[in-house]
């Protein structure tokens, strides 16, 4: 039996490493990947307290949190490889046409 | 099956739990901190398997299957089809971290310190001692959430939030063809 406060510290572990990495990364792939981190930190806690309350609504939203997570890439990816065409970096603080 | 069920109602899945989050945070420490962009996407792919992992210990085999599935067979390998389209030519990075990292973790440790503190008694009180412990009651049409994971997950998404999914779908399809709009080259 995994104790609640176990499943708590960790994905709360995972979703400030997720968001540590998105504040500090400068290359946009690794901060997509840490977007991926923070969802998976959210699945996790939707399936322990699925698995609490003797239901299976948790687990049937974390499967469609997993298909927008799909989503999510395949669009950013795509994003990513647009902006390299463009501008030839994919270092986030390399793109600031925005600044004039 | 006997040997399953068993193996699932011992003390040892607390600790083979702790074993996979703790994978799993090393995945995700490995992924932020390395310089290679490469290595990164192992630390990933080793985060999401032990993610799986967990998810097993957790009694949502489906769940830790679709994880697999998704996430090393699908996700990580376009992750490493983009990095090697386009950090190829710049492979190392000298600089890896935004001029912000110094402010932006102090951000991060600040928030973190500050959810501890808040929910320390939530976490680590004598209410979370309780093991979570699976409730007797069925779901639809009688399948336990346990021990018919996947009949109970399919009628959960097939019945009872089929609206959420039918709208899933729909995003799905929109973000394929934004996909194909975004990444087909302008003179083609």
């Amino acid at each position: 039996m995994v104790p609640m406060n176990q499943v708590l510290l960790i994905s709360f572990l995972l979703f400030s490493i997720g968001v540590a990495g998105v504040l500090i990364r400068r290359n946009a792939l690794i901060i997509l990947m840490c977007v991926e981190l923070m969802l998976n930190a959210a699945n996790l806690n939707l399936i322990a307290f699925a698995r609490h309350s003797g239901t299976v609504a948790g687990q049937a939203f974390a499967l469609m949190i997993m298909g927008l997570a799909a989503a999510e890439v395949a669009i950013g990816l795509a994003l990513v490889v647009a902006l390299y065409r463009k501008k030839d970096t994919v270092q986030v603080d390399g793109i600031n046409l925005l600044k004039g | 099956m006997e040997q399953l069920e068993y193996l699932f109602s011992t003390l040892l899945t607390k600790h083979v739990f702790m074993l996979f989050g703790t994978l799993a945070v090393l995945g995700a420490g490995a992924m932020i901190f390395s310089k290679n962009a490469v290595h990164s996407v192992i630390g990933f792919l080793l985060a999401m398997l032990s993610i799986a992992g967990a998810y097993l210990c957790l009694r949502a085999e489906f769940l830790a299957m679709a994880q697999i599935l998704v996430y090393a067979g699908g996700i990580v390998v376009l992750f490493l089809f983009v990095v090697m389209l386009v950090e190829m030519t710049k492979y190392k990075e000298r600089k890896i971290f935004q001029t912000q990292t110094p402010l932006a973790l102090v951000v991060v440790l600040i928030s973190a310190v500050t959810f501890l503190g808040v929910f320390l008694k939530t976490i680590f009180g004598k209410s979370a001692e309780a093991a979570l412990t699976l409730k007797p009651e069925l779901t639809a049409d009688g399948f336990n959430a346990a021990t018919h994971n996947v009949q109970a997950v399919s009628r959960g998404l097939f019945a009872e939030y089929l609206l959420p999914f039918e709208i899933l779908s729909v995003i799905l399809l929109v973000a394929l063809v934004g996909a194909v709009v975004l990444a087909k080259s302008e003179r083609g």
